[in-house]
């Protein structure tokens, strides 16, 4: 049997196992900073985040634009950041992946801190179901935990 | 024989990896992006909801050296989607404001929301299907009301 017949072979019985294995992602990445407060955890966010060679985009309020600007929700803060380079490839790979870049961490004042909240790119692609995305995503997600455990120290 | 042998693999292969829930909802009109973006915010005020911001990431790419992916996104949100979330499932904000991405190839435009009902069983314990329920429904009551301008026009 010529070897790329097995390659392909041996591919096809792979595959399953890792479209098995994203089934266990979670829809949601969480880092929890104890003791700081929110404006803290927004400058270690945004420090994390250039340590990481992404370039912050911008930052809102989730009410932001509904309500007066001396209204807005002062306990969650969403901030949005980008690798102009990482999301090049990925709209390349697949346009779909504009649903989840730039990237995006809500910053949620706690009682007891901060949490850090970033929707999983993995569980992301695994619901557009694209196999070629799938490994730029898991990166992706690598970097999303990377970024807000920094962030958390 | 061979050629025939790995088209099968390939494609049971496929089949065994498709997305474990529906595609996000798409829509398509011919159309400038311009009047698109009009539109779509014509759409969503239709239905008590604001665009909050437009994120140009064609025109971010193409002036840091990258090919143009005549992509834009659109943020739309409202107050109420806002206070809705907060009381059933916080978690639910990391939907928020919630994202149309605007594909333009020639002169058609194609439209496309988050699938919500990729989230249904992460909140299926909680009060906040309910609120996913109700935005799944308002979202292709928007896009309707984007394609209905469309015939109009």
């Amino acid at each position: 049997m010529p070897n790329w017949i097995k390659f392909f072979f041996a591919l096809w019985l792979l595959l399953p196992g890792v479209s098995v294995a994203q089934g266990v992602e979670p829809p949601l990445l969480t880092v929890a900073a104890p003791g700081k407060t929110i404006d803290e955890a927004y400058e270690s966010l945004l420090r994390a985040i250039g340590q990481h060679n992404y370039t912050f985009v911008r930052d809102q309020a989730i009410d932001s634009r509904l309500v007066p600007q001396q209204w807005e929700t002062k306990n969650l803060r969403i901030v949005y950041f980008c690798n102009f380079n990482k999301m090049d490839r990925a709209l390349s790979t697949d346009i779909r992946a504009a649903q989840f870049l730039p990237c995006r961490i809500t910053l949620i004042e706690t009682a007891g801190g901060v949490e850090m909240v970033a929707i999983n790119p993995a569980w992301t692609s695994i619901v557009l179901g694209n196999p070629l995305l799938h490994p730029q995503c898991l990166e992706l997600k690598q970097d999303y935990l990377a970024i807000m455990e920094e962030a958390a120290l | 024989m061979t050629r025939l042998l790995m088209a099968l693999l390939l494609a049971g292969q496929a089949l065994m990896v498709q997305p474990v829930q529906a595609d996000p909802q798409i829509v398509s009109k011919r159309i400038e992006m311009r009047q698109a973006m009009d539109d779509l915010a014509i759409a969503a005020a239709n239905h008590g909801m604001q665009l909050v911001k437009v994120q140009p990431i064609d025109q971010a790419l193409v002036k840091r050296g990258f090919d143009n992916p005549h992509v834009r996104l659109i943020f739309i949100n409202s107050e109420v989607a806002v206070r809705w979330a907060e009381a059933a499932d916080p978690r639910l904000l990391n939907l928020l404001p919630m994202r149309f991405v605007l594909l333009q190839q020639g002169d058609l435009i194609t439209v496309m929301v988050d699938d919500l009902a990729a989230w249904k069983s992460y909140y299926r314990d909680s009060p906040g299907l309910t609120v996913l329920n109700a935005w799944e429904i308002e979202l292709r009551e928007v896009l309707a009301d984007f394609l209905a301008q469309c015939t109009r026009g």
